[in-house]
């Protein structure tokens, strides 16, 4: 289940969102039920919205944070069961306000493809992460601007640890 | 002046050959060439290419009564040392861990199971005695020791080709389970993600299960005894790290030396005249059954639990329900990742995968305690 509140021309709206199948959710909007479908579910490259972030509560001191919360919420608009479930990445990103991609489980990064400066496609590859033996493929989550490459090849990383930052977008 | 007798004694070897053991000597030609040029299982196929070659070259004194091949054969096949050996070797390189994490999973090993008895049953309408069958069906195990340990007890005239054709589809994995994958799922299914579970297993934990486990399953099922305890001590002395020279032995110096003698003694049963029988042919293609059925019920029974978790589980892990470890997980990342690159099912493969591992040993003594084999 999760709640999302979201600001609308100065009222306020809580939503509730609870997983019931990969493509079912019951939505709960004030005090009415619906139970809604999803047909599709795909971050748009040059969505206005940073997807996937969670505002860390610890970010209301930050100035900054309320713009971010806002725009973190309205994802409502397209409620993702990668927000619900998927990608459980937990993001250390906090702090650096940017997006973080995390390892999706522990492993040893093998290959970096991108530097600090590169502009990505999503689905780019961006390093490649050895785990039981397997090398695995990551690529990008979204389109963006990399700041900074937070692995290099041969380190072990622990699962969400971060890869690469994103700029804000 | 050479006499006729002198002539004959040099020319003994050719006078011998006969056409069955020039197909044989093809068929090892044949195995090397998967070995080493496609690489199918190279560590089996190439010992055992080469034992079959050796052997059924004209009065090969290797498998006369105190040839090399023969004396391989008497001390680690038919007593049924050689795959014990194996297992401590798969017991301490194999992670217990995804499966610890995530214990439901050990039900998707169960299902991937299921071919071993379809194939049984095939196999007794097909005219194969009951031992003879349930040899053929543990094929289904997809796991070459146990194969070779159950059949060596039930059928050991059933064992080269039984073995041949486990390594030969364990070596098919990534070619026969994708499209079965895929045939049975929907592409919104193979998109399901799977969080990873970020469950620290603790230390005595890891060092507790094996015990647990063979003290559970011995007492379930004495006939896996040999299986699951050889294979839970490998994993045992990797947990504990206590014995770490040991347990870098057994994964590999002596499983590797054990792979060659394995492999030249399993080959030198691949005579001609035992080999080139209609029953061959039979073994194989119920083996290549065995391996559908298991990877078709693995993925069902995983699309059941994915009804009734209301859609958490991707039922691609269902493959990796069939053992074959570590392939079959690998497979099952592939599969998933093809579909979304986003998707990493590897762990959740890996805990289904060891559960099959563990199934295929637990199947294996089912199966003997229902032919009632003692310890012969």
């Amino acid at each position: 289940m999760r709640r999302y509140t979201l600001g609308l021309r100065g009222r306020e709206f809580v939503i509730d969102v609870q997983e019931l199948a990969a493509d079912r959710f019951d939505v709960t909007v004030g005090d009415e039920r619906y139970e809604v479908t999803l047909a599709g579910d795909e971050d748009l490259p040059e969505a206005t919205i940073t997807p996937g972030f969670q505002p860390a509560p610890e970010a209301a001191g930050n100035p900054r944070a309320p713009a971010v919360a806002t725009a973190a919420r309205a994802r409502v608009a397209a409620p993702t069961p990668a927000a619900a479930a998927a990608p459980a990445k937990p993001r250390p990103a906090a702090g650096s306000g940017g997006a973080t991609l995390g390892a999706p489980m522990p492993g040893v990064i093998l290959e970096v493809f991108v530097a600090a400066g590169d502009r990505v496609e999503r689905g780019q590859q961006i390093a490649v992460l050895d785990a039981m033996k397997m090398h695995n493929f990551i690529g990008a989550p979204r389109a963006g601007l990399i700041t900074e490459v937070c692995v290099a090849p041969g380190q072990a990383v622990g699962h969400g640890d971060a890869i690469v930052r994103y700029a804000d977008s | 002046m050479v006499s006729p007798d002198t002539l004959g004694l040099l020319m003994q070897g050719l006078t011998n050959v006969t056409p069955q053991s020039v197909v044989m000597m093809l068929v090892a030609l044949m195995l090397l060439y998967l070995g080493i040029a496609r690489h199918y299982e190279p560590l089996l196929l190439v010992p055992i290419a080469a034992g079959c070659l050796l052997a059924n070259l004209p009065l090969s004194p290797l498998i006369a009564d105190d040839g090399m091949l023969r004396v391989l054969y008497d001390m680690g096949i038919r007593n049924e040392l050689f795959p014990l050996l194996i297992f401590i070797g798969i017991g301490a390189l194999t992670d217990f861990g995804p499966l610890l994490e995530n214990p439901r999973l050990v039900l998707l090993g169960a299902a991937g199971q299921f071919g071993i008895f379809l194939t049984l049953i095939l196999a007794l309408l097909l005219g194969f005695t009951r031992p003879e069958a349930a040899s053929i069906g543990i094929i289904g195990a997809i796991d070459g020791p146990t194969s070779i340990y159950v059949s060596g007890l039930l059928a050991p005239h059933l064992l080269g080709p039984i073995t041949v054709a486990a390594y030969s589809y364990m070596s098919l994995v990534p070619i026969i389970l994708p499209p079965i994958m895929k045939l049975l799922t929907t592409p919104q299914e193979r998109r399901i993600r799977m969080p990873y579970s970020q469950r620290k297993i603790s230390r005595r934990t890891r060092i507790l299960f094996p015990i647990v486990v063979t003290v559970l399953v011995g007492t379930l099922v004495p006939f896996a005894t040999p299986l699951i305890g050889m294979l839970m001590l490998g994993n045992l002395m990797k947990e504990s790290g206590a014995v770490e020279r040991l347990t870098n032995a057994s994964a590999q110096e002596i499983a590797n030396t054990v792979t060659l003698f394995l492999g030249l003694a399993i080959g030198s049963t691949m005579l001609g005249t035992e080999f080139l029988k209609p029953s061959t042919l039979a073994i194989l293609v119920l083996g290549i059954v065995a391996f559908t059925v298991d990877g078709v019920a693995g993925v069902l029974f995983a699309k059941l639990l994915n009804r009734l978790s209301g859609g958490k589980v991707n039922p691609l892990i269902g493959a990796a329900g069939i053992s074959a470890f570590p392939m079959a997980a690998r497979v099952v990342q592939k599969v998933a990742q093809e579909e979304d690159f986003e998707n990493f099912l590897l762990m959740h493969a890996m805990g289904a995968n060891a559960a099959g591992q563990i199934a295929s040993v637990v199947a294996g003594g089912v199966l003997l305690a229902l032919m009632g084999a003692g310890g012969h």
